[in-house]
């Protein structure tokens, strides 16, 4: 404690403010601060938080009452925006009206089937199904968005009322817009505070996420209450949009993005607070108005101001007290089966994955549609970015499968990899610490084997890993999704733009032909076959390793860190060495990835979207088991095959299936999650297992499962328990009094 | 002094004061038991002694070191170990691995799988889970999965054993062999173990506890050998109505 404040909210406050102080003199513009323009200023400021503090109330509201994190809540606005400017501006309705269609009616109707359909059955999910949904949600909703205004034609969305009727202020004009947004925001704020802690339903909702069954028992309705916050969430997510839309621009990725400062607001307020929650976003709206007007960051950092609201998120996740390890919360429906695969049977896998690679590039299999002799260039390109992409799916196999622990910055460590291994091979570093004077010539690097090259670049991943995992890692797990959601962010914002991280230089390869063992890989095929190889053998090293002490560790975390830690595993240290690891794999594969097309558009190339594809490609895919990563060459492949039926024409039909498919697949599997939280690849496998003869333990386990399913004997029933309306309806069946009439839940309850 | 000892707890969940100034000390050498009616706060003296809750005040003791503010996994490695009333067992590993990763993490490094695997079979051994090392927890029946998290808290070599409810699940035969095991092993002088025994069912805490804590509403009310607390007043108020002191009662007279 220093004066009354924990250590840690000391601890961040001082680093928060200097860190502040130091960019601010080292950026100043020089520009005179009036008080006039500094009350400009800040009243831009203000309305800009006023505007996030509605969707990080959204979010707060929804997170109390569930206990769900909704990643997609700025898509919920994004098409809010786009839906209110098809009705207001395209059709011409009155602003009200359409406000009311939108807001009103849309909103709270798109929570509600969201809440029934999905929402409720996540429950009693592990927080990486719960975030995954969500994150499928926003992915599948921009897509939605980008398929019904597609991107050709420029929207505005106009401001109510006009920009430039309002209150003079003098200098400047105050417009009713944004005097309505802020007193909007402030009122819903206050009003959803009052709603949750001086009401009845208030009660009942905050109590229905604590204990939903003891709340039911005093008469809450957990599922009428659910409902009724996600429709609350939605329309304020909707109400967001629209709002903000007009100073945003009608851009999907734009409009998406405010809700990482709506992430950082939620998260100042630890996720509950909406007070606090509501001053997070209005200081990160100071912050940005202030910034951008009193600082110049120069052009190779021109979206350093963008990137206020993750530095907050990361400052105020120093300053959260370290997590209470959770007891009594073990998730039961995932207690199947985990199936350990044995050395051999890796062995033969990784052998099989690479005779099927020398199969299909070297031509030798005909499967007729791909005319393998004639894999052109674009096919074995798509073969090679899927392949790529696969191998930085990998590096999520032991964080989100085995350890339980989020990272949607996939894409920002292989691109951090990539940077690592261009600075390297270049040999500018030589000179640059002086090592030319001991005689070693920046050509000789070059010289090297890359092989050497890769490892290093592996090695200084683990500790840009280690060091964005180690804040989070003493919070609880969301906290982990939400810091590497705002480290994607905050490396697409400040440092892929910067042109000195990947200059691209004429036409000529920025990343040259891989050379290993003294081969060049330089063209496409042979390049596939060392993809496939890579792939192989990282596969095998992950398989192996889940079956060592590492591997049991990090499930164990994953299934109950309380218990783990009494048994005396440091759980956070845990956490951050599987993070490390993690990064190891994806900066790895990122220099394959950059290698692939040998010019990466650093920003395109390692973008935050992708990232989530990735994310939940593997996921949908059944995250622990390591061939999932497999999965993700979905995305290019079709991209493939979409070319190649264009190519022979008249097919527009399956050209579109495809596109769709491409789009929406992801999200749409990922969904599946809900039933299936174990990914698809593993309920392959379960189904498959009758005519697959080592899979005898699958067998076994549909087996008892199908003997709790069967009908119950009448002999066996209602002895210790009250009976099921299930049961009730067999008995009444044996005995020929079956009704019409299905007796409902608590039928059962009533007769015991 | 004695191995462990918590002194003046008090734990406060907002309005609700689970622990009073609770203080209990537990002997090496013996079965220390822990009784109370439901939500006596007997759960939350375990999770507080194993730094799984901060106290609001008070300090735990442990071999004489003030360790109210050490991390949980250094109690553990100091040599408190404990099994959970709401099973924590590691339900997508085998019986097996759950007790492997409590062994690699407290014998030496150098360790050799070999010798990992003999310890980890010695303690489902003493357990009686030798058939089903290589079943996977969460398919295993509550009780089953109980003592999969005693040969767990075994494996960590405690110098103090917290058990919460160990007999639940249990049908008699084998509560008596858990009994039974538990006095063997404080017996045994090389171990030098203490146990803290959380127990509903009376008959087994009267025939294993050498002295016992009485907990209601989060004060200790009495503390004694068996026969001591049986006939304190206070015990049988704070008892009454729950017929768990009655069924000691016939199964002592016996
Ligand atoms: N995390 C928590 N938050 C709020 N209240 C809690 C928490 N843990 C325990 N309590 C409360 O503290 C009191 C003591 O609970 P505890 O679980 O320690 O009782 P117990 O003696 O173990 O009971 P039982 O015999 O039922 O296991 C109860 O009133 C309980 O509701
Ligand atoms: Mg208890």
């Amino acid at each position: 404690m220093i004066f009354g404040v924990r250590h840690s909210v000391a601890v961040a406050t001082a680093l928060g403010t200097l860190a502040a102080v130091i960019i601010a003199v080292f950026t100043w513009k020089g520009a005179q601060v009036t008080s006039e323009t500094f009350l400009v200023t800040t009243y831009i400021g203000l309305f800009l938080g006023a505007l996030w503090a509605m969707y990080a109330t959204g979010l707060v509201v929804v997170y109390t009452t569930t206990g769900v994190f909704n990643f997609a809540q700025g898509a919920i606005g994004v098409f809010a925006a786009f839906f209110y400017w098809e009705l207001h501006v395209n059709r011409g309705w009155h602003s009200i009206l359409a406000l009311f269609v939108v807001v009103g009616l849309f909103a709270p109707a798109l929570g509600v089937v969201l809440d029934i359909v999905i929402m409720r059955r996540l429950r009693t999910a592990s927080l990486v199904v719960q975030l995954m949904v969500t994150v499928a949600i926003m992915v599948l909703l921009l897509s939605v968005v980008g398929d019904i205004w597609e991107a050709d034609t420029a929207r505005r969305v106009p401001y109510l009322f006009g920009i430039n009727n309002g209150i003079d202020l003098g200098p400047s004009q105050l417009p009713w817009h944004r005097l309505i947004v802020f007193v909007v925001a402030i009122a819903i704020a206050v009003a959803m505070r009052y709603l949750l802690r001086r009401t009845r339903i208030g009660t009942a909702m905050r109590a229905v996420v604590d204990n939903r069954e003891l709340a039911a028992l005093n008469g809450a309705r957990p599922n009428v209450v659910s409902s009724t916050s996600w429709a609350l969430g939605s329309m304020l997510g909707a109400l967001g949009g629209i709002l903000i839309a007009p100073e945003l621009g009608l851009d999907p990725a734009t409009l998406n993005n405010v809700v990482i400062i709506a992430f950082a607001a939620a998260a100042f307020g630890a996720l509950k607070n909406l007070p606090m929650a509501v001053i997070g976003a209005m200081l990160i709206g100071l912050l940005r108005a202030h910034t951008v007007a009193w600082l110049d960051f120069g052009s190779d950092f021109r979206f350093a101001h963008l990137s206020i609201a993750p530095l907050l998120l990361l400052f105020v996740v120093i300053a959260l007290p370290q997590a209470r390890l959770e007891v009594g919360r073990l998730v039961h429906h995932l207690r199947r089966h985990e199936r350990f695969t044995k050395w051999w049977e890796g062995l033969i896998g990784c052998g099989v994955i690479i005779l099927l690679a020398v199969a299909f590039s070297g031509g030798w299999l005909d499967f007729g549609i791909w005319d393998p002799g004639a894999w052109g260039s674009r096919e074995l390109n798509s073969a090679n970015e899927a392949m790529a992409l696969a191998l930085i799916g990998l590096s999520l196999v032991p964080l989100i499968g085995w350890a339980g622990q989020i990272n949607f910055a996939p894409l920002a460590f292989a691109g951090f990899g990539a940077f690592v291994y261009l600075k390297v091979i270049g040999g500018g570093w030589v000179t640059f610490l002086g090592l030319d004077r001991l005689g070693l010539d920046p050509q000789d690097i070059r010289d090297i084997d890359n092989g050497y090259w890769i490892l290093l670049v592996g090695l200084l991943c683990a500790p840009l890993g280690a060091l964005v995992a180690l804040p989070a890692a003493r919070l609880r797990g969301l906290y982990l999704a939400l810091m590497t959601m705002a480290f994607a962010q905050a490396m697409s914002l400040i440092f892929f733009p910067n042109p000195w991280v990947m200059p691209i230089i004429g036409t000529g390869r920025q990343f040259p032909h891989i050379e290993l063992f003294g081969v060049t890989f330089n063209d496409r095929r042979g390049f596939f076959l060392l993809l496939m190889c890579v792939f192989a053998v990282v596969v095998y090293a992950l398989v192996m390793l889940r079956r060592s002490r590492y591997g049991r560790r990090w499930m164990a975390i994953n299934d109950s860190q309380a218990a783990a830690a009494t048994l005396g595993v440091p759980v956070v240290w845990t956490k951050v060495v599987v993070y490390a690891l993690s990064a190891v794999i994806a900066g790895i594969a990122g220099v394959f990835w950059a290698t692939v097309s040998g010019n990466v558009d650093s920003v395109q190339g390692f973008d935050l979207l992708i990232g989530f594809n990735i994310v939940l490609l593997v996921a949908a895919a059944g995250v622990s088991i390591p061939v999932a990563g497999i999965f993700l060459i979905f995305i290019p492949l079709f991209t493939g095959l979409g070319h190649r039926l264009e190519d022979s024409g008249n097919v527009d039909f399956l050209v579109t299936l495809l596109d769709i498919m491409t789009t929406y697949g992801p999200g749409m599997l990922v969904l599946g999650m809900v039933f299936n939280p174990r990914g698809a690849i593993f309920e392959m496998g379960r189904g498959f297992s009758p005519i697959l003869p080592w899979r005898s333990d699958a067998r076994a386990e549909i087996a008892a499962e199908n003997a709790q399913k069967r009908e119950p004997e009448i002999g066996e029933l209602g002895i210790e328990r009250p009976f099921t309306p299930e049961e009730v309806i067999a008995i009444d069946r044996r005995l020929g009094i079956l009704d019409e009439v299905v007796p409902k839940e608590g039928y059962g309850a009533a007769r015991s | 002094m004695a191995l462990l000892e918590a002194e003046q707890v008090v734990m406060r969940f907002g309005g609700v004061v689970a622990l009073d100034n609770a203080s209990v000390d537990v002997d090496p050498g013996e079965v220390t038991g822990l009784i109370g009616p439901n939500g006596a706060g007997k759960t939350t003296l375990f999770n507080v002694v194993t730094g799984l809750l901060p106290p609001t005040s008070g300090t735990v003791k442990f071999d004489g070191v003030d360790i109210t503010r050490a991390g949980v996994s250094r109690r553990s490695q100091m040599g408190i170990a404990r099994t959970f009333q709401k099973l924590e067992a590691f339900n997508t590993l085998s019986a097996f691995d759950n007790v492997r990763v409590a062994v690699e993490k407290n014998h030496r490094a150098k360790w050799k799988h070999q010798r990992v695997n003999d310890v980890a079979h010695e303690m489902l051994g003493k357990v009686g889970l030798d058939d089903v090392a290589d079943v996977t927890v969460g398919t295993l029946p509550t009780g089953s999965a109980r003592l999969v998290e005693l040969a767990r808290a075994l494996a960590c070599r405690p110098r103090v054993l917290l058990l919460d409810e160990p007999s639940s699940g249990l049908n008699e035969e084998e509560t008596s062999s858990i009994g039974q095991l538990l006095l063997e092993l404080v017996a045994d002088k090389e171990n030098d173990l203490a146990v803290l025994l959380v127990e509903h069912d009376m008959s087994f805490v009267m025939g294993v506890c050498a002295r016992i804590h009485v907990l209601d509403f989060g004060k200790i009310i009495a503390v004694g050998t068996p026969f001591e607390v049986q006939g304190n007043e206070a015990v049988r108020a704070a008892y009454l109505g729950g017929d768990e002191f009655r069924g000691a009662y016939a199964g002592m007279d016996e």
